[in-house]
């Protein structure tokens, strides 16, 4: 940044020499370059605060969730002790929660190994449940709504369930019908909809204090995708 | 004073990177006040104000509310506690049926389930605490038998109770059940 050019003509300028240091050497302001600088700041610190805040949102996954394998719960979220993200998310979808007194619901979005849910697939999904008076557990797109099925059913009950000797279940959740318990997926899935299984668990322990800690919910495996 | 261009780069992205913070937070904060529609607006489509509205059952893409389950059967109230207490009163031949009580916010105040509520029949009386002192004064008989839920401040906010349908030719009896469930003024 040389100041040279605009030099003074009478010899008090000295000071502006070259041989000043940089940081005590005088600075003649340019009125739009400061414009310019303060709009690309403000300009680009507001797409990043609101693209990041629209990415947080959009996710619809709010932060402070309890993770049991696969399955994510946010018995937080929806009360006032709720962080203002899920305050967000809640209140944009018009969610209305599941109340502690009702019941919890639990979420996943990927299998056991870590995979997103693909609807096209064909998923397993085995194992116990924490114990509850009554769970239901539904299959949705990635956006949270009920998808239509070839059986016009898109949910299981714990009370119509067919259950092993040792009171386990294995369920199937695929698009083609299956023997035994079968959670029909969408009719006409793309893997682009995405998936999401819902297991709402109601009247149950761990949603009125009980630690969610050791738990045992059910796997989700991937037996096939086309 | 001139900043080495170095510098003033840095203090440029720690400028960007802190109000770029600051907005973030606040467009997190100021989506609650800008929602189009809120669950306690949404309810108001479904009928009138303290009374309980059968909502359709939940069926791909037609869903009333987001979110809730297709197993259960839905009806909502929407109260002022301003206009008086509201008594809920209900009797569902369901295995199992729930009441939340939500601000207008949507941030859930009170739940219960039949199995927390002691009793096959809901019976539960919401009002302030001002209110209660005043009901205190000359108390309806059934007072004692009631779940009372005292606010501190005259709530706005809904009811939704959900009945879970463990057969479909259970539906029309709790249809009949939920229609017939009261959600209003005391006597």
């Amino acid at each position: 940044m040389s100041d040279t050019g605009f030099r003074p003509a009478h010899g008090e300028a000295d000071w502006y020499d070259e041989k000043l240091p940089r940081a005590i050497r005088s600075h003649r302001g340019n009125p739009f370059r400061t414009i310019a600088t303060v709009t690309l700041v403000v300009v680009l610190a507001s797409l990043l605060g609101i693209s990041s805040a629209y990415l947080i949102i959009e996710r619809e996954q709010p932060l402070n969730a309890v993770t049991l394998g696969p399955w994510h719960a946010y018995p937080k979220a929806g009360t006032s002790e709720a962080d203002p993200y899920s305050v967000a998310i809640y209140t944009r979808g018009a969610v209305i929660p599941l109340a502690s007194g009702e019941g919890l619901a639990l979420v996943a979005r990927e299998d056991s190994n870590g995979h997103e849910l693909d609807p096209t697939c064909v998923y397993s999904i085995a194992g116990q449940t924490p114990s509850a008076r009554l769970w239901t557990l539904t299959a949705v797109d990635g956006h949270g709504h009920l998808v239509k099925t070839m059986s016009g059913r898109v949910n299981l009950a714990s009370d119509a369930l067919l259950r092993n000797a040792d009171g386990t279940f294995d369920i199937t959740a695929a698009t083609r019908p299956h023997s035994g318990n079968w959670l029909p997926l969408a009719s006409e899935a793309r893997a682009a909809d995405g998936l999401r299984f819902v297991l709402r668990v109601y009247d149950a322990p761990v949603t009125t204090g009980a630690a969610l800690d050791g738990v045992s919910m059910p796997t989700i495996e991937r037996l096939g995708c086309p | 004073m001139t900043l080495s261009s170095r510098f003033s780069l840095s203090v440029g992205l720690l400028a960007t990177l802190c109000l770029a913070a600051i907005i973030h937070i606040l467009v997190v904060l100021s989506i609650p006040h800008n929602v189009l529609h809120s669950a306690y607006d949404n309810i108001e489509t479904y009928g009138p104000d303290r009374q309980f509205n059968l909502l359709p059952d939940v069926r791909p893409g037609e869903e009333a509310l987001p979110d809730l389950d297709p197993a259960m059967k839905h009806a909502a109230c929407r109260f002022q506690l301003a206009d008086g207490p509201v008594l809920f009163d209900a009797s569902i031949p369901a295995p199992f049926w729930s009441i939340g009580l939500f601000n207008a916010a949507g941030e859930a105040v009170y739940s219960l389930n039949n199995r927390t509520a002691g009793a096959e029949r809901l019976s539960m009386l919401v009002l302030t605490t001002e209110q209660l002192s005043i009901l205190r004064e000359n108390p309806p008989e059934n007072l004692e038998d009631l779940i009372v839920i005292e606010t501190e401040e005259p709530l706005s906010g809904f009811a939704l109770l959900r009945a879970y349908v463990p057969h479909p030719n259970r539906a029309d009896s709790i249809d009949r059940a939920l229609k017939a469930a009261s959600c209003g003024s005391i006597r």
